[in-house]
């Protein structure tokens, strides 16, 4: 029952191979008409609040009701319904190798790192530390080896940069060490700027960037509907551009949104589809990714939280609102609270990833790597969560029943009390029916024990480390590299 | 060698006819059956040994791969002399009377054949009898005893017995046992030399045992001379 469905036949047939979720649907469609009727009603009474002033004018003359005075914005029905009709239903965010490209549309999943957090555990100390640049390029650099990473999404902000050259510096050094796609936070308008130059120079001019863009940001909305002044001004910058930016909403339920799950879907609905509205007045058919990071505020301790199932069931039901209105969505999912790789940060990590992953959420970010409530990353647990994504990948695959796959005659010629570990019916199919898992640890005790015993989290450690050592990401070009070193003195070596 | 690198690539790809055609190709050109051997198939089942320790080539690959290199082996045994033999051991094996699980057996056989032992499966159901008559016959390193019913464990030490009684039991001739319902304690109950829990380990274990046993007599060897 897809909302813009009825407006204009949008989806068209893609023949890319990517997992398709949409099974866990913790909504049903009564529930999807209503949050989209009270987000509608919400929209226009009392509306949003919005802190930049060339916004408010955008909006005015695109039809909203404005009170400069009380810098609000009420979005009639109509208008919503219009940008939700120029939002392009499929965005594609290309890597720079075609391979690592991805179709985000319907329920196709895509899983991948996050951001933005200030602080790393050491790999060689686990010890707890201020980010760098060096995190920056050794962290795209695993994310480029780790086979289940989708997608690279700048993790750390280096705390040793400026605001000014913060935005040039995380985009170049990941790109330079990974070939697929890079997602990032922005900081400035200038970064913004910047950073569609560097990204231009790379795909080969910035017609070439807009077909292909190896690059794509992200600003935020203020829960409660809220526009600030400096996010809104990004927002609008990416968007003049014609990047594919997300503007996501992070109402946590029961502080910056109601204390109810479907009252938080709805705010976060609403603070979402007024970022499009808004990108899409600023350029009409400019690519707009739907986006949430809702979760909930711990009533203990009044801290934001980050591995709580409520946030996966959130996560689901708002790619759940994106499908019904068509448009693919920058969910959320695969974090954890506890302060180091453990079995919490594990349990926590699996369940929001699997709902999230299994309700079609396109794009969903801070699967990988992230602890303590999202302000710290670790690289073992990048390796971990690697395989974490890689079993919800195989989930969200499900079963194919087909007369291959019933196997009949397969079944016949076997025959009672025969086995099937040599039929070639076997051979065929186990490798893409079984999910091989790069790291767990399938060994009998035996053989565990004299390979030092050791548990995941070590393990993981040594994966990480001997990819570091070895992992070389395709290299840009280095003309390239030369122009735009020239061009902005401002990048670090 | 000729064909050599072909050999081998069927071996691993599990091509059973091609390994044997290709195999028979050979002798009727004239290459020395040794040659073949050595340089051929034993080269394509290490290459696939290795590449199931990478985690690279999985059971089911590894046991199809197993019967290319039997049947090239097959077609090329009656040419072969007792000292061209290369393999690293040999090792008679099946799954005792009243037993008819092969699936076990035939792991541990393909994992014997991808490390380069020689491998002679008696099959299912072997009574006593025939594994003594084939310990006497082919006088192999190892006899592997499979059973995977608790009422049909009780075989072992039947054979084992037998075999004492031969005066069969002991160095070159170890045995050893595997199958869900045995472990090492009744490994040791029984007098069987080795238990293992698996396949792979199986295979670990017998090279430790041969390595010591070639650096024993390599010991003696000096110690007499």
């Amino acid at each position: 029952m897809p909302y813009a469905r009825s407006l204009r036949s949008r989806r068209s047939d893609s023949i890319t191979v990517q997992p398709e979720g949409g099974t866990y649907r913790p909504l049903n469609n009564g529930d999807i008409k209503a949050v989209h009727e009270t987000t509608v009603r919400l929209l226009q009474d009392p509306g949003i609040k919005v802190g930049n002033l060339e916004a408010l004018e955008l909006f005015a003359a695109g039809g909203a009701r404005v009170d400069f005075q009380e810098a609000r914005v009420c979005i009639p029905r109509g208008m919503l319904e219009d940008a939700i009709a120029s939002a392009p239903s499929r965005v594609t965010l290309c890597g720079r190798e075609e391979r690592y490209d991805l179709v985000l549309e319907g329920t196709r999943t895509y899983m991948g790192t996050g951001g933005t957090v200030l602080n790393v555990l050491d790999p060689e100390t686990g010890v707890r530390r201020p980010a760098t640049l060096q995190d920056v390029r050794d962290l795209a650099r695993l994310a480029d080896a780790l086979e289940n990473i989708h997608f690279f999404m700048l993790p750390v902000y280096p705390t040793e940069l400026t605001a000014e050259t913060v935005d040039i510096n995380r985009f170049w050094w990941a790109l330079n060490n990974t070939a697929k796609h890079v997602m990032g936070g922005v900081y400035t308008c200038d970064g913004v700027r910047n950073v569609i130059r560097i990204a231009g120079e790379i795909a080969g001019g910035i017609e070439r960037l807009r077909e292909r863009p190896i690059v794509s940001m992200v600003t935020c909305v203020m829960s409660p509907l809220l526009m600030d002044e400096t996010y809104t001004a990004l927002l609008m910058e990416v968007a003049r551009h014609g990047i594919p930016v997300v503007c996501p909403a992070e109402p946590l339920a029961g502080a910056t949104g109601p204390g109810t799950l479907a009252g938080t879907v709805v705010i976060a609905n609403a603070e979402t589809l007024s970022g499009i509205v808004l990108a899409q007045l600023v350029n009409k058919g400019t690519p707009t990714i739907y986006g949430t990071v809702a979760s909930t505020m711990d009533m203990k301790t009044g801290s934001y939280l980050s591995g709580n199932i409520e946030m996966g069931l959130l996560n689901a039901a708002a790619a759940q609102m994106a499908q019904f209105y068509c448009l693919p969505i920058y969910a959320t999912a695969g974090m954890s609270d506890s302060k180091l790789p453990d079995v919490q940060t594990g349990y926590e990590k699996a369940a929001t990833a699997i709902i999230t992953a299994l309700a079609g959420a396109n794009f969903i970010h801070d699967a990988a790597g992230f602890l303590e409530f999202c302000t710290t990353i670790a690289y073992e647990q990048l390796v971990i969560d690697n395989e974490i994504i890689g079993i919800c990948m195989r989930a969200v695959r499900g079963i194919e029943v087909n007369e291959e796959t019933l196997a009949e005659e397969v079944i016949r010629r076997v025959g009672p009390g025969g086995n099937f570990l040599t039929d070639v019916h076997t051979l065929t199919h186990f490798r893409r029916e079984f999910f091989f898992p790069p790291l767990g640890n399938r060994q009998s005790r035996k053989e565990w024990e004299q390979a030092g015993a050791k548990d995941t989290a070590a393990r993981a450690r040594e994966r990480a480390k001997e990819i570091l050592a070895r992992h070389r990401p395709p290299p840009i070009d280095p003309a390239v590299v030369a122009r735009v070193r020239a061009a902005f003195p401002a990048l670090c070596d | 060698m000729k064909y050599s690198w072909q050999i081998s690539s069927a071996i691993q790809a599990g091509e059973v006819d091609r390994s044997r055609e290709l195999v028979t190709r050979s002798l009727r050109e004239g290459l020395a059956p040794g040659e073949i051997l050595d340089k051929a198939l034993m080269p394509g089942m290490e290459a696939v040994g290795e590449k199931f320790g990478g985690g690279e080539m999985f059971l089911p690959e590894v046991m199809l791969s197993a019967s290319a290199f039997q049947a090239g082996l097959e077609a090329l045994r009656p040419w072969l002399k007792a000292d061209d033999a290369s393999f690293r051991g040999k090792i008679v094996l099946g799954t005792v009377a009243g037993d008819i699980h092969d699936l076990g057996k035939n792991l541990v056989a393909a994992m014997f054949t991808a490390n380069g032992f020689e491998v002679i499966d008696l099959g299912v159901n072997v009574p006593a009898e025939r594994f003594v008559a084939a310990v006497e016959e082919h006088r192999p390193d190892l006899l592997g005893l499979s059973a995977l019913l608790t009422t049909t464990m009780s075989r072992m030490p039947e054979v084992i017995r037998l075999l004492q009684k031969r005066g069969l039991h002991g160095d070159p001739c170890r045995v050893i046992i595997g199958g869900a319902p045995v472990n090492e304690e009744f490994a040791a109950s029984i007098g069987a030399d080795l238990y293992a829990e698996n396949a792979i380990e199986a295979v670990r274990m017998v090279r430790r045992l041969l390595l010591r046993r070639k650096r024993g007599e390599a010991v003696a060897k000096v110690g007499a001379g």
